[in-house]
């Protein structure tokens, strides 16, 4: 059987508990941005630290002298400007302030958090990531060639070809940046129409509902709340056609109110549902068969059986409108 | 039991999780609040897991698997944390683990020998100035040359605030470029490059300066004592660093490439910090001593000192031990030999 690989950008994690989780990984376009605003507050942690040092100087009335302070500058300079990444992340359980402020984090890639050795290579190697540079003469000979510019495409390509999107450093390091999102909302799927619970007794007992179609089942009714009635029927008729042949309903079943009933039939009820008359609510019968018996007037009784019945689309939506107090209806205003 | 109860039921559990995750992110690792928490906090921890793990038999709706993803993650970030930087496992590192790396590594020894012997050919050809004229000015140009000339030509005159101000700036300037050797090892051409470019430019200004007639020359001898084997070391160790990084792309041993790169930038780390902490103290030398007005005697037995210092370092330190385990040698066990005959084995373990 072929299982088709998932296309998101997700990676499975293996834990010491024995449970495979998964991370989301973060591309190129979410690293920058990160990146710069660590480029920013470094800037503003040498201006901050030559500020207090020259408050120093001054406090101290000139107690201390300058060179000192000068010599204090610049050795801050360097460790700001080459260790500041390293000492975050090992101190801040892998995250930068701009990888904090954009929800990453830099784990092992067998998922453990990363150590001092791995910090160290994967920030020292940063700048063969950021090669080649490219000069501002190259493009216009007139131009000083002062101006480097990192061009990082070695650190793109490298995370363009691998496939948990590491650098350079991150392979070298055996690390990986993963999405860290701070709160997501738990999906809660309240059916509160009792349609669907009446509908559902009438599905047959012996009707076992497969994984995928729990699975569809669950995906349509957390998202069916973003729908347009028409266009939850559009979507939800793929499926509620075969089941409404199979189970013999009417054909003028509401397909959106076929998938919530499946849906509380799988997750909400207790057991399984009888089919027993006694268990239903009282209202009037989906099946075909009883509808032998003319319920109301002015439905189109469908003759010639299920498929030509099925067969016309346009039908259905005739008798959806000419249906007013049928069980099929969907009153429901758009949410 | 349905779904949505049993959904129900552990969403009080997850939502806990969630409240303790909070907290120990704000509050961080300092302050951990008490031992229940944290004992709860993992008991939820572990029953998410599970949770996670029968996701697919309890037929849990995708959103719901994704949710709990996510919170696994989340928890599982806080529980496993980052190791801090330990000092004393720097001393290991420093002691220990770079100079056995440096001194069994071929990679160092490459780099050493490429970068001191282009420093000892350009050397020699900056100093021939009948056989080679133009050379030192072609590598270095005229108005470097003269710049460099002139600066030694002042008396090594300073004072304590030029010191320290040197000394900042050697540590920033020289162990930067040193970082950068590294880092661009793993790219392999640049690193060499530098390697090169440093090894040939350095040398070819000890030649021309070591000239009899060039103005300054005293001086200049006068300065680069003192610092000369701590700076000249750290460069090609930083160069070997790098080489080490680079070299793990192709000569993979037989791992996978990716593997291979992360097994030598682990073992290149060691060498690293030593060349980094050579770096630093080349920095202090330079800063504090060279320019000095000490007698040369003193900085010359001060490089002789840092000389021997190095060797100590690389050989005693670094000599491979891993035969001693414990202060005792292990000797090799005596294997069943099912050819051996009864006679006691002298003869025989000679011509095996």
């Amino acid at each position: 059987m072929i299982t088709a690989a998932p296309l998101d950008t997700t990676i499975a994690v293996v834990t010491p508990e024995n449970i495979a989780f998964e991370y989301q990984l973060a591309g190129p376009f979410r690293r920058i941005p990160a990146y710069a605003i660590d480029v920013l507050v470094r800037c503003g942690l040498i201006v901050g630290f030559a500020v207090i040092l020259m408050m120093l100087g001054l406090g101290s009335q000139m107690l201390i002298p300058g060179s000192f302070l000068f010599a204090a500058l610049l050795v801050g300079y360097f460790l700001i400007s080459w260790f500041y990444g390293t000492l975050l992340e090992t101190y801040f359980n892998g995250r930068t302030i701009g990888k904090w402020a954009l929800g990453l984090r830099v784990i092992g890639v067998d998922g453990r958090p990363l150590d001092g050795t791995r910090a160290v290579i994967r920030n020292l190697l940063r700048i063969a990531d950021f090669a080649p540079m490219a000069a501002l003469s190259q493009l216009n000979a007139d131009l000083p060639p002062v101006f480097l510019i990192p061009t990082g495409m070695v650190g793109l390509v490298c995370m363009i070809c691998t496939r948990r999107m590491q650098r350079l450093g991150d392979l070298a390091a055996g690390t990986m940046v993963v999405v860290d999102e701070r709160s997501w909302q738990l999906p809660v799927t309240h059916i509160d129409d009792p349609r669907a619970a009446a509908l559902a007794s009438f599905v047959p007992a012996d009707y076992r509902v497969s994984r995928t179609l729990a699975r569809t089942l669950a995906t349509y009714v957390e998202r069916r709340a973003y729908l347009t009635p028409p266009r939850r029927r559009e979507v939800s008729r793929v499926l509620a056609e075969p089941l409404l042949q199979r189970f013999g309903f009417r054909p003028d079943v509401d397909p959106d109110l076929l998938m919530m009933a499946m849906y509380h039939a799988t997750f909400l009820s207790d057991s399984r549902p009888t089919g027993l008359p006694s268990a239903r609510v009282s209202g009037p019968s989906p099946l075909l068969r009883d509808l032998a018996v003319p319920p109301a007037a002015g439905l189109p009784a469908p003759v010639g059986g299920l498929p030509t019945a099925m067969g016309s689309p346009a039908g259905l939506a005739g008798t959806l409108a000419t249906a007013p107090d049928s069980i099929a209806v969907n009153t429901e205003g758009t949410p | 039991m349905n779904i949505a109860s049993l959904l129900e039921d552990r969403r009080q559990q997850w939502v806990e999780l969630e409240v303790l995750c909070d907290q120990l992110e704000v509050r961080g690792r300092a302050a951990r609040g008490e031992a229940s928490s944290i004992l709860r906090f993992a008991a939820l921890y572990r029953s998410a897991c599970a949770d996670l793990a029968l996701a697919d038999s309890y037929r849990l709706p995708p959103a719901t698997v994704t949710y709990l993803h996510r919170l696994v993650a989340r928890a599982h970030n806080n529980l496993y944390r980052a190791d801090r930087l330990d000092p004393t496992s720097w001393i290991e590192t420093i002691f220990v683990a770079a100079p056995r790396q440096i001194f069994a590594d071929p990679c160092v020894r490459v780099a050493t020998l490429l970068f001191f012997g282009l420093f000892a050919l350009s050397m020699v050809l900056g100093f021939q100035e009948a056989a080679f004229p133009d050379f030192a000015e072609s590598v270095l140009g005229k108005e470097q040359i003269e710049s460099v000339s002139e600066m030694y030509d002042r008396p090594l005159v300073g004072s304590l605030d030029h010191y320290v101000t040197m000394a900042g700036f050697y540590i920033r300037h020289n162990t930067g470029i040193g970082l950068q050797c590294f880092a661009f090892g793993v790219l392999l051409i640049p690193c060499l490059f530098t390697l090169a470019f440093n090894a040939v430019s350095l040398g070819t200004v000890f030649g021309y300066m070591s000239r009899p007639d060039t103005a300054g020359a005293d001086n200049f001898l006068h300065f680069v004592t003192a610092h000369g084997p701590f700076e000249l070391t750290a460069i090609a160790l930083a160069g070997g660093a790098g080489l080490r990084l680079g070299v793990g792309l192709f000569a993979t041993g037989g791992l996978s490439r990716i593997d291979s790169l992360f097994r030598s930038a682990q073992l290149a780390v060691p060498i690293m910090v030593a060349s980094a902490m050579l770096f630093f103290l080349a920095a202090l030398t330079e800063g504090f001593v060279s320019p000095s007005p000490l007698p040369y005697t003193i900085k010359a037995l001060w490089a002789i000192l840092s000389s021997g210092l190095i060797s100590f370092y690389f050989v005693v330190l670094g000599f491979p031990r891993d035969f001693v385990r414990h202060g005792t040698v292990l000797a090799e066990p005596e294997w069943y030999d099912p050819l051996a005959e009864d006679e006691p084995q002298t003869e025989a373990g000679g011509a095996a």
